[in-house]
């Protein structure tokens, strides 16, 4: 078994990428992308059609402005993905434009003044504050599928990567701003962001890192504990490490949902890795003890615990939000109340706190009902399959767990905060990809795409060989969406 | 995805099963959303928390609310800001029919149908596209089965005493009259002029005037649980109308000794040495005769006859209603007592059992009907865009035989209109109309006033009304609740009511 080998086909393919950019510009055509994304756009003229029947009566587009210009840059950026010819996967761009769009209208839809930003002398309203984000991630997004050649920046300095993202955390523990009772924003200057976010790529990154060298050694079986046996024992120290990080996060930074997305990717990582169960039972074990120690120990993980078991014991009090949640879900219904026209408001006011960070799905839920929900859910297991994919066709393990744990870190995060929304999980405070408001969310879960795109690249098409083209060339061109 | 490179193993089977998790992990939430948003739909979108019922209670005008003759018991009117506020008919259907106030809540029917009266109660499932309608809302007008005229007087018959009248059609189920005293003055919580000073005033009354004492104050029934303890007997079988006990007229001068506790019975020397059966005991209110029979019925049968009229449980009603019981529970004995002395106590109404008026109201009504009880509401039509839905009697339990309903019936025509039962029971007599009834005289201990009750019916031949009549600390049933059930049940007979 070979650890740590260079993967010697991405540089193959790096190379030729490289000589294919500075040459003339050889578009590679992308059929299946362009048609999803005509799609997406359809759903979303809709989408603003209806808004606007029901916010101003008339059958026009709600602020035409915001939306073209958001479908323009999606536009952009499939056009920069054809010019520079590579063969990335068609799907991830418009799956991530459909969730964006739809947080788009959203945004629209809720009230601008729910966040405020000065910009220069001009002051922005919530949909143009997302709108400048979402424009910025399908940039980065494009950018990095279409820039990142080689995967070797990422590979050999996890260790440096590692570091950055322990600073970063201890950054936030040191200079965190507190809001709602949380430590979570961190302010340098003008800039504020949620480290949480970016720092589950570097998760990501590092773990591929550690995993793909340490794959072989953490298969073996030398340690014993009762039934289960285990790996040596060093290489499980850093399980360790991260479960003691996990609980870290909850005690200083009392964000119960990035410790348990972390866990939660880590442990899928490392099953992916060794493909052994016990690992992930003593991990889960670990999860539960901790968890229990944590309920009889803080207050405020145990309000959530209880909220979570009984939010109608409370219904003006603790469980507030989650209660006005559900009746959003139930005030939607089968098909929704249409955009625009449910979330009745109380005294001006929308009855679910933060629902545009915490509550999006709920909005949803009243507004595009129990359909637009499940396809909501879909466009996110689509997604996730897409990476997993990626990762099973890449060629070697660095690769291959770098993408399934980019494509899992998104679908884990859906699921913890439209379970917490769902009263399936306890409420936690993290985002939802795409849809929820937030610059570090959207920055962050571009990035985690834009990454898929690179990996998913199959290099720039070769030149069509004299001997095979025709319907062989057509059928592989195909299959390689 | 097999392995591209032969020497590692490959991750393929691990990354299908990992994905094979998270979409079960998402077929969860799909199936969450379908709880939330199909089966607990009807019931959250209805509840006073919900953002649409509290926004629609703002700016929609909400139903009017009626009583049995078409009278307006409830309305909207606008207030200098053109904001509307409620106005009601007056203090007497306060406890019924309750308050909407955008700034205190609401109570009452007016918080029971509150998405009804406020247009939004569709069935989401049976109606999914009225969210769609260019107007959602169809606020619906509530007929009850109240008459305002009977409300008006039962208060006015408790005066300035505090208690409470329940009167109901015994074949249908239809409360006539639910009376709370002291009741207060909706119209003075719902008027934002006057709201603030006017609630603050009502929280801080000590006679609790917000309280519905009709369906949620919990009383000791005294002698009137007697008629519950009759039905037990005879429901079971243990006893027979004719049933004697030879130690019954002994025990009259020196009471009744249960497991080394002495019952004592009320005063009726009238009686003598000779043994009394059901019709005479009822007629003089015996004591000694009720807790023998208690003692041969047994616990576990005298809570089942309770609880098939309700006890136990809230009753299924338009409002809420507390808890009626027979005994605390948790003993040892059958049926929950602590042992015999509890169940021969409970037996005439002084053991550990607690009863809401309306609750005795329905333990006479189960007479009337011949043995069965019919559902009690109030609620009896609501008015909407698409027309009238009517709420007719339904059927709640068949308590005991009409045989055993008639021996009773005899038993409480004998205690109002008997020669000794009169004694006991001045004034529950409509002139020119067989009546049957049963006072109480609950004891509290202590050297205040007892409870004062009276439940019954009339006629006693073919029943249209029965009622309960409690009276806080009024004395013996006789002096306060008795004359007050006779002067409505009169009244009642002489209303021409639809």
């Amino acid at each position: 078994m070979t650890v740590g080998t260079t993967p010697v086909r991405s540089v193959g393919s790096a190379q030729r990428g490289r000589a294919g950019s500075f040459g003339p510009i050889r578009p590679h055509w992308r059929w299946v992308e362009m048609r999803l994304l005509l799609i997406a756009a359809l759903a979303l003229v809709v989408g603003s059609i209806s808004l606007s029947g029901a916010l101003t009566g008339g059958l026009t587009l709600y602020d035409a402005q915001t939306l073209l210009t958001y479908l323009a840059a999606l536009a952009a950026g499939h056009v920069a993905l054809v010019l520079a010819g590579r063969r990335a996967d068609q799907i991830l761009l418009p799956v991530m434009g459909l969730l964006g769009g739809i947080s788009l209208l959203l945004m629209q839809r809720l009230p601008q003044d729910l966040v405020t930003q000065h910009w220069f002398d001009m002051s922005v309203g919530l949909a143009q504050v997302q709108l400048v984000w979402l424009v910025l991630g399908i940039t980065i997004t494009s950018i990095l599928g279409i820039v990142v050649r080689s995967d070797s920046w990422l590979r050999r300095y996890k260790y440096t990567w590692a570091a950055a993202g322990v600073g970063l955390l201890l950054l936030t523990f040191v200079l965190g701003a507190e809001v709602n009772g949380q430590r979570l924003t961190l302010q340098v200057g003008p800039f504020s962001g949620q480290p949480s976010e970016f720092l589950k790529v570097i998760l990501v990154v590092f773990l591929a890192g550690y995993l793909s060298e340490n794959r072989s050694l953490l298969m073996e079986q030398d340690t014993r504990l009762g039934p289960l046996r285990l790996p040596p024992f060093p290489y499980l120290a850093p399980m360790v490490v991260m479960w003691a990080i996990a609980l870290g996060i909850v005690v200083i930074q009392r964000d119960l949902g990035a410790a348990l997305l972390f866990f939660g990717v880590f442990l899928a990582m490392v099953y992916v890795a060794t493909g052994r169960v016990s690992l992930v039972v003593i991990g889960l074990v670990l999860f539960v003890l901790g968890s229990l120690l944590m309920a009889n120990l803080f207050d405020h993980v145990r309000q959530r615990i209880d909220v979570w078991l009984d939010p109608f014991a409370d219904p003006l009090g603790a469980g507030y939000q989650v209660v006005q949640g559900l009746h959003a879900f139930a005030r939607g219904g089968l098909f929704g109340t249409g955009l625009g026209a449910g979330l009745p408001t109380i005294g001006g006011r929308i009855p679910i706190p933060e629902v545009h960070t915490d509550f999006p799905l709920a909005a949803l839920g009243e507004e595009l009902g129990i359909i637009g929900i499940l396809a909501i859910l879909g466009l996110y297991l689509v997604l996730v399959e897409r990476g997993l994919r990626i990762g099973a066709a890449a060629a070697d393990d660095f690769r291959a767990l770098l993408a399934v744990g980019l494509a899992l870190v998104v679908g884990i995060q859906a699921f913890i905060i439209a379970a917490g929304n769902l009263k399936v999980l306890p409420l936690t405070g993290v985002t939802l990809p795409f849809i929820s408001y937030g610059g570090s969310s959207i920055l962050a879960n571009s990035i985690v795409v834009g990454l898929l795109l690179a990996l998913s690249d199959k290099g720039v098409e070769p030149p069509p060989r004299p001997s095979s083209g025709g319907r062989w060339q057509r059928l592989r061109q195909r299959d390689s969406i | 995805m097999s392995s591209l490179t032969g020497a590692r193993r490959s991750l393929g089977g691990p990354i299908v099963r990992v994905a094979v998790a998270l979409s079960l992990a998402f077929a969860t939430l799909a199936i969450a959303v379908g709880y939330w948003g199909v089966v607990r739909a009807p019931e959250l979108t209805r509840s006073p928390y919900d953002a649409a019922v509290i926004a629609a209670s703002r700016s929609v005008p909400r139903g009017r609310i009626l009583d049995r003759t078409g009278k307006v018991l409830a309305r909207n009117k606008k207030d200098a800001n053109g904001e509307l506020y409620r106005v009601y008919a007056g203090p007497a259907i306060s406890p019924v029919v309750g308050y909407a106030s955008p700034r205190y809540g609401r109570a009452g029917l007016e918080r029971a149908y509150d998405a009804e009266l406020s247009g939004l109660a569709g069935d989401p499932l049976r109606d999914p596209f009225r969210k769609f309608g260019s107007d959602p809302y169809d606020p619906k007008d509530l007929t009850l089965s109240l008459s305002f005229d009977l409300q008006r007087a039962a208060a006015r018959a408790l005066g300035d005493q505090r208690g409470a009248v329940v009167m109901l059609d015994p074949r249908t189920g239809e409360i006539l009259a639910l009376v709370s005293n002291p009741s207060f003055d909706a119209n003075a919580v719902t008027d934002p002029t006057t709201a603030q000073k006017a609630f603050k005033a009502l929280l801080a009354d000590p006679s609790e005037p917000l309280l519905p004492r009709a369906t949620l104050g919990r009383y000791v029934p005294g002698s009137v649980f007697k008629i519950v303890t009759a039905i037990a007997g005879l429901g079971s079988g243990a006893v027979t109308p004719k049933t004697t006990y030879p130690e019954q007229p002994g025990a009259e001068k020196d009471g009744l000794v249960v497991d080394g506790y002495t019952i004592h019975d009320g005063h009726h020397p009238e009686t003598g040495s000779r043994a009394l059966g059901l019709v005479g005991a009822t007629e003089v209110s015996c004591n000694i005769w009720y807790s023998l029979t208690g003692l041969a019925t047994g616990g576990d049968a005298l809570t089942e006859y309770a609880r098939r009229m309700g006890f136990d449980a809230p009753l299924p009603f338009d409002l809420p209603t507390a808890v009626s019981q027979v005994t605390g529970g948790g003993g040892a004995a059958p049926g929950g007592f602590q042992d015999d002395v509890e169940l021969a106590n409970a037996a005439y109404g002084q053991g550990e059992t607690f009863v809401t008026p309306l609750q005795m109201a329905l333990v006479a009504a189960t007479i009337a009907d011949h043995g069965t009880l019919m559902k009690p509401h109030l609620v009896t039509a609501m008015t909407g865009d698409n027309g009238t839905r009517t709420l007719g009697p339904e059927r709640m339990a068949n308590v005991i035989s009409a045989a055993d309903a008639q021996a009773i019936t005899v038993a409480m025509q004998q205690a109002v209109e008997g020669k000794l039962g009169g004694q006991f029971t001045t004034g529950a007599k409509v002139p020119g109309v067989p009546t049957a009834g049963k006072s109480g005289t609950a004891e509290l201990g202590g050297t205040g006033e007892p409870h004062s009750w009276f439940i019954g019916f009339a006629p006693a031949d073919a029943p249209t009304i029965a009622i309960a009549v409690l009276v806080e600390k009024g004395g013996r049933g006789a002096e306060a609740a008795a004359p007050i059930a006779g002067d409505l049940m009169t009244r009642y007979l002489k209303m021409d009511l639809p």
